[in-house]
């Protein structure tokens, strides 16, 4: 990235800058950042898994680490950031997601289709050609919230059908489309999905289309190098773009990125690999420990998903003074027995990422289907389970820039490679690390840091009552109305929106001090969204986001109702 | 933690133990229904790495072998049906009229209860089929119910002939007219079977001329253009895989003869086939086999006029005639359907009991393997309290590869292998309308029915 | 002499067959030497049953044969009651594919004024086809939202409804369900829990003017109302004239009717389907509702329970002491009620006796009609059936079927179907 650097006022100017500037700027801001050089200093270091530097700063210039160590020397022109007993470790790197990439418009009333068992590639999601890279949108608001949860690089693909396109790598940063790309063609991206209504619909359709297609395409490649080495004689080759984008990958240079998220997902992909020899890579895998065996046989290379199934919170048992043993009714045990189950269930999703671990497989994290705020979460989740902390960092670190073939570049904090850093105020996997600090590609970002509980007690929003809620959305704006009432130690209520006719049930009301959240479900067309609000509440007004499903992040505001 | 971490291995140990499994077992002092070679009394039956090696009265018990001591009780071969959708998470690929490539064994869930359902009625094989909205509709897969096993491979039963769904009559017909392509008649699904084998017959041709070609001295050339879906055409004209035909009138019926016929055709088996019996002489006469209800009809205009006697009158015009489910609630209760032969049409034991083991075997091209108790077979036995062509029949045990799968004793209420962690564990489905479930051989194909979600009689 | 009383006899046997061939005859019956299953008053080894005017005017041992009675010699055979069905839409529903061959399911949440009986076919071909197999007596009943219409129960003998009627009719209430319906339900959980909710509220509030409809009718003599159809049907069920016939399935659901009819004090209450019965038993018990329940050969309602937890339901409840009856819920295929009853007695517990029962006295008694119907005994319909074995098993054929003295003709499309193509003519060759 070329930047005129601006002149270099002496130090002493450069302190009344600072003080002149915003300070606590969240994310980009129009004004280019006055250095191109950084010092974090009096920070541990955590290079890579299983390497630290207590104490020691890292200086960072151009993009580029310049210095990792106890005694480094710093520039006069370094900004200094006192990242006193903080820890820095190397950016995290996201193996799958669609992070600034647009989403493509809902066809809404979609005609039903002429001869369905021909349809044109667009519409059977047979798009291989598509290049993520004429899709990125650098302002989408989930490359600053995923920036924000500590991630720098993100491989992204297009929306679509069972061949959305090809995956680019793009960091999580910059301000046109071409600032974002770091690696074009990572993968050719794909997903057991049929297409609505016509050829392919179902799975074994998709997987019957794959394989025809891949042995077209390795006939169309043989008999393009046939014609290319003589081409006197010979009929010539169709031109086809959606066969050309798997060129590379017959050839074993790029792999096959395939999203796999149940076990039965993972076998059938692995049986399509089985059958047709591409290089593999299994993306957001969640139930995937059965097929470890298969997978090692295949050298498939795997990013599990960071998306854990909810917890089920135990019932608090009432302390009452009878304790008598009732006998369980049949009833009862048998819930019980089911809920043991599910609890076993939701424990070995927990677990998959040990599993991995102990089975002796690199592997990188997904956030296809995780929220920002739930990774930190998840992560100690899945530490709790038996994933070291070690194997955590690298499947966010060297994990991944090894199965993307990038670690000659990102990964670690060594001289030499990319400024992606991420600083967070204690380790970063005890409870209550926050990150404060990320640099992408050297470009810094400092995040807010929520006020501490110490105005708790003395500032209790009132909530019960009507709000009149506004949100903003690629929609457009949507009014809604949400009602709390006390109930019992907590708070019930409900919402309804202009956009449903439906009165929902709000669920996990939770507020602390003046921070208020909520969630509930928005059903529609046979599926149903999680929808999460999170709100600041200054007097008879609250500000905050509303995040529906994986759809995105919203701002919402609200006002009371007096009455 | 680290206990859940050894659940997990310990789960994923005992499915890979079950799927390796031939078991090696002795069944005593039982009444054995071996169907093809007679009843025999107080008979034992040994069976060595998942083969019966053995079948004669006092077979002492090799050491620590396992004995089931069968006295009183009725032991027969593991029961088979033609014509199944269970195991499979998509069964029509209904958006073309002719989809032969595609393979329902791309879609085998392992997880299914209603397998373990299946074993629990004796039923240890089944034709895992394609649906039949089209006229040439996918492949299917013959399955063993290895039930507890992860892997859907491991159900797939090695050596099994390759078997492909066609379907004539109002299914595919009804496809065409709501999309507005051929067909939407049953003189036009005749013309899509036929156009669909020569244009098999001439990408067979073009390739076999191509590769004959490409071997010779300087050649330089394009091959044909590759289609999987006509490769597998080719494949059913070579012989290689068996037609099993969803049809109901007889006109159909003769009209699939006719055609393969004029491609050289020979491997058929009629599916439902209400009016088979109709046709009963022509069927005999081509060798065509046939696999039927036990006593559906009435749910569609096309089996309007058939009758329960379906069956008996086929197997008595020399027609080899299995009884199937097409059901997850009736491929448990198969030795209660062949029974229903004995109502409608006098057919002996063994007639009514070979309609659900090596009849429906020789129509899956496995008869080698399963559908008797014969030595060298394999140790698939399903075991009944009574007889099972009686109602008070009740399957006590039933074994695949000689490996106990459904014991009606020890066996928990909740069967399932895997659960969603995400589950609500209180809402039921209720089963109310077990009016032939026909929509199994519709399934996918909602939005294709506009199907009103009541889910009670249609 | 002799020569013309001979063609005179064979002539009149032969138009005696013709005519047999196809129409059912009345007249004095005697069914000798047979073993006959009374239900309520044990087996009569060897007995006689003499049918007159279409009742059973003798059954015993040393009864009399009156003079020019048809004698049907039933050596070797068993007598049943006529067995019947809890719940099915014969008549109503010919071909489930073909809209126009459907007549059980009307538009409209809240109708209980379409009748079944109306629009029963009686010369559906699935009729003649159950009733050779003993099935003589069926509940038809209509399908839909809420409250679908009134149920009716039939013999399956007669040219016009009325003469298949057999004075039972009761109200249908579809209880809001909170279970999913089938394979093809497709919603999520929360619109399931939506669904319901939203049909309860309905249903309240129609009873609730019901309830203020019978109360203007009654306090105005009929004369304060203006026609309602809607609810002037459902005032005999306020009124405790008319039976509500509660089709309910889920555990859950099954509770909340309970209450429900208990709050709204309903006064005869019939529950139907109770597929999950067995879970709530004993609260049914102490509500002394009795239950018709089936199809016995099912599915269970959920993944984890036993795989033959549908089987057993019925013997379990009846174990707990819940007043159980069986239905197939078929149309094409209620001759199968008695094997559902031999699943019920093989898997569930109940006794052989017991399943007979639930196909034949108990269903009688439910509906209403257990003077007429049910059981063999001097005065009741001659409504029963012939057959060489235990009824439960395939292998038994069914020889003689009379509805109210009615004897029936053992045809149907199926046998004859059976009779010209078991060996056709022309066979392949057309010569």
């Amino acid at each position: 990235m070329k930047r005129i650097s601006p002149n270099r006022p002496g130090r002493y100017w450069i302190l009344l800058w600072m003080l002149v500037l915003p300070i606590g700027m969240y994310g980009q801001s129009e004004l280019e950042p006055v250095t191109r050089t950084y010092a974090l200093t009096n920070v541990n270091i955590v290079q890579a898994p299983g390497r630290k530097i207590d104490l020691g700063t890292v200086l960072v210039k151009d993009g580029l680490i310049i210095s990792v160590g106890k005694n480094v020397s710093i520039p006069p022109e370094a900004m200094i950031i006192r990242a006193d007993s903080m820890y820095v470790y190397a950016g995290f790197i996201d193996g799958l997601s669609r992070t600034g990439v647009t989403r493509p418009k809902e066809e809404t009333n979609r005609e039903r289709p002429k001869d369905p068992g021909n349809p044109s590639n667009e519409r059977a999601g047979i798009t291989p050609n598509t290049d993520v890279r004429n899709l990125l949108n650098p302002s989408d608001k989930a490359i600053e919230d995923w920036r924000g949860a500590g991630f720098t690089l993100a491989n992204v693909v297009p929306y679509g059908g069972m061949l959305p396109g090809q995956a680019a790598l793009i960091l999580l940063s910059g301000r046109t489309a071409d600032d974002l790309v770091m690696q074009t063609n990572t993968g050719l991206y794909s997903e057991l999905t049929g297409a609505s209504g016509v050829y392919p619909n179902t799975v074994i359709g998709v997987m019957a289309k794959w394989r025809d297609l891949y042995r077209k395409a390795v006939n169309s490649k043989n008999y393009e190098a046939l014609y290319a080495s003589n081409r006197n004689g010979l009929e010539r080759p169709m031109s086809d773009r959606v066969y050309e984008p798997f060129f590379p990958v017959i050839d074993q240079k790029i792999p096959v990125i395939f999203k796999a998220e149940k076990l039965l997902d993972v076998q059938r992909v692995l049986t399509l690999k089985n059958d047709l020899r591409f290089p593999l890579i299994l993306a957001e895998v969640k139930e995937g420990w059965h097929a470890i065996p298969k997978i090692k046989a295949t050298g498939s290379k795997v990013f599990l998903s960071l998306d854990l199934p909810e917890e089920i919170k135990k019932e608090e048992k009432k302390n009452d003074q009878k304790t008598e043993e009732k006998p369980k009714t049949p009833g009862e045990i048998e819930k019980e027995q089911l809920e043991k189950r599910r609890n076993e269930a939701i424990a070995s999703y927990t677990a998959q990422a040990a599993t991995f671990q102990k089975a002796g497989i690199v592997f990188g994290f997904s956030l296809l289907n995780t929220k920002p705020k739930d990774v930190h979460t998840n992560l100690r989740r899945m530490i709790s389970a038996g994933l070291s902390e070690d194997a955590a960092l690298a499947a966010l670190t060297t994990s991944p820039a090894q199965l993307l073939g990038m670690s000659d570049r990102v990964g670690t904090i060594d001289p030499g490679k990319m400024a992606n850093l991420v600083v967070s105020d204690k380790p970063f996997f005890s409870e209550k690390a926050k990150i404060r600090y990320v640099f992408v590609d050297g470009v810094l970002t400092k995040l807010e840091v929520k006020e501490n509980k110490k105005t708790d007690a003395s500032v209790k929003s009132e909530i019960e009552g009507t709000w009149n809620t506004t949100t903003q959305s690629p929609q457009g704006t949507t009014t809604g109305k949400v009602v709390f009432k006390k109930e019992g130690g907590g708070y019930s209520g409900n919402i309804s929106s202009s956009m449903s006719q439906e009165t929902m049930a709000l669920k996990d009301i939770t507020l602390e001090g003046n921070t208020l959240s909520y969630k509930y479900t928005l059903s529609f067309g046979g599926r149903s969204v999680e929808v999460e609000t999170n709100v600041t509440i200054e007097g008879d007004s609250f500000k905050g986001n509303t995040s529906v499903g994986t759809f995105g992040s919203f701002p919402i505001e609200g006002s009371k109702n007096p009455k | 933690m680290k206990k859940m971490i050894i659940l997990v291995f310990l789960m994923e140990a005992i499915g890979t133990l079950q799927a390796q499994d031939r078991g090696t077992i002795l069944i005593k002092g039982g009444t054995v229904l071996t169907v093809t070679k007679g009843t025999l009394e107080n008979t034992d039956v040994l069976i060595k790495e998942g083969k019966i090696s053995q079948i004669a009265k006092g077979i002492i018990a090799p050491a620590g072998v396992r004995v089931i001591d069968a006295t009183g009780l009725f032991v027969m071969p593991g029961i088979i049906d033609a014509h199944s959708h269970i195991a499979l998470d998509a069964i029509n690929e209904g958006t073309n009229a002719i989809t032969p490539e595609v393979h329902v064994a791309d879609a085998i869930n392992p997880f299914e209860v209603d397998i373990y359902r299946a074993l629990a009625g004796g039923c240890t094989v089944s034709h895992a089929m394609h649906g039949s909205a089209n006229s040439i509709g996918g492949q299917c897969q013959t399955i063993k119910h290895r039930y507890g096993v992860y892997d859907g491979e491991q159900l797939k039963m090695e050596g099994a002939a390759r078997t492909i769904k066609f379907a004539l009559g109002e299914n595919p017909t009804g496809h065409g007219r709501r999309d507005g392509v051929q067909p939407q008649t049953r003189m036009g699904v005749e013309f899509v079977i036929r156009e669909a084998f020569s244009e098999g017959k001439e990408y067979m041709e073009a390739w076999n001329s191509y590769n004959k070609q490409k071997s010779g001295k300087g050649f330089r050339g394009a091959p044909p253009v590759y289609s999987l879906r006509l490769e597998t055409l080719a494949d059913i004209l070579k012989g290689n895989i068996i037609i099993h035909c969803h049809s109901y009138r007889a006109d159909e019926i003769n009209m699939l003869m006719n055609v393969c016929r004029d491609f050289g055709i020979k491997k058929v088996v009629f599916q439902h086939t209400n009016e088979g019996f109709k046709v009963a002489p022509e069927l005999a006469k081509f060798g065509a086999m046939a696999s039927v209800f036990a006593d559906w009809w009435a749910y569609k205009l096309e089996v309007y006029y058939s009758t329960a006697y379906n069956a008996a009158i086929l197997a008595r015009n020399g027609v080899v005639t299995s009884i199937n489910s097409d059901s997850p609630d009736l491929i448990r209760h198969l030795y209660h359907e062949a029974g229903k032969t004995q109502k409608y049409g006098n057919l002996s034991d063994d007639e009514a009991l070979s309609m659900i083991t090596i009849n429906a075997a020789k129509q899956l091209g496995i008869e080698n393997r399963v559908g008797s108790l014969e030595v060298g077979k394999d140790g698939d036995v399903a075991i009944f309290k009574n007889h099972p062509l009686s109602i008070y029949g009740v399957p006590q045990m039933t074994l695949v590869d000689g490996v106990v799968h459904f014991d009606r004793e020890k066996d928990a209420a909740d069967m399932r292998i895997m659960v969603d962690p995400k589950e609500t564990v209180d809402i039921p489905t209720i089963h109310q309308a077990t009016t032939h479930n026909h929509e199994n051989c519709m399934q996918n194909m909602e939005w294709l029915l506009n199907v009103k979600m009541f889910g009670l009689n249609r | 002499m002799k020569k013309i009383i001979y063609i005179l006899l064979v002539m009149s046997v032969c138009s005696e067959m013709l005519a047999q061939g196809l129409k059912a005859k009345t007249g004095v019956f005697a069914l000798t030497h047979a073993t006959i299953e009374t239900i309520t008053q044990g087996t009569i080894t060897d007995g006689t049953l003499v049918i007159t005017n279409g009742k059973i005017q003798a059954v015993g041992t040393n009864v009399t044969v009156p003079s020019g009675a048809v004698i049907i010699d039933c050596k070797g055979l068993r007598i049943y009651p006529g067995m019947i069905d809890g719940g099915t839409r014969i008549g109503l529903l010919e071909i489930g594919q073909i809209p126009q061959a459907t007549d059980q399911r009307e538009t409209g949440d809240v109708i209980p004024q379409m009748k079944a009986l109306s629009a029963v076919n009686p010369n559906s071909v699935v009729i003649p086809v159950t009733r050779v197999s003993g099935v003589t007596t069926v509940i038809t009943a209509p399908d839909g939202g809420l409250f679908p219409g009134q149920a009716a129960l039939i013999n399956l003998h007669g040219y016009t409804p009325d003469q298949m009627f057999t004075g039972f009719e009761a109200v249908v209430l579809n209880f809001p369900s909170s279970g999913k319906r089938g394979f093809f339900d497709r919603r999520t959980d929360e619109e399931v829990k939506r669904d319901s909710e939203k049909a309860l509220k309905l249903l309240n509030d129609v009873w609730d003017k019901a309830t203020q409809y019978h109360k203007l009718d009654s306090a105005t003599r009929g004369k304060g109302v203006s026609y309602y159809p809607e609810l002037q049907s459902l005032v005999p069920v306020v009124r405790g004239e008319k039976a509500l016939m509660v089709e309910v399935n889920a555990a859950k659901d099954i509770l909340a009717a309970l209450k429900w009819v208990s709050e709204r004090k309903i006064k005869r209450v019939i529950f139907s389907g109770v597929s999950e019965g067995w879970r709530v038993a004993s609260d049914i018990v102490k509500a002394n509702i009795p239950v018709v329940t089936g199809p016995v050969i099912s599915i269970p309602t959920r993944d984890y329970d036993r795989y033959d937890q549908a089987y057993a339901n019925a013997g379990m409840m009846k174990k707990a002491g819940v007043k159980v009856a069986l239905r197939t819920l078929q149309t094409e295929n209620v001759r199968n009620l008695p094997y559902h009853a031999g699943y019920a007695a093989a898997y569930g517990g109940l006794s052989k006796e017991d399943a007979l029962r639930a196909i034949t006295i108990v269903p009688a008694e439910i509906f209403g009609v257990n003077q007429q119907l049910g059981s063999i005994e001097v005065g009741k319909s001659a409504t029963l059936f012939v057959c060489d074995g235990d009824p439960f098993e395939t292998r038994t054929q069914v020889k003689q079927v009379f509805i109210d003295g009615w004897q029936i003709p053992m045809t149907s499309r199926q046998t004859e179907l059976y009779e010209e193509f078991l060996n056709r003519e022309p066979g392949v060759s057309k010569n």
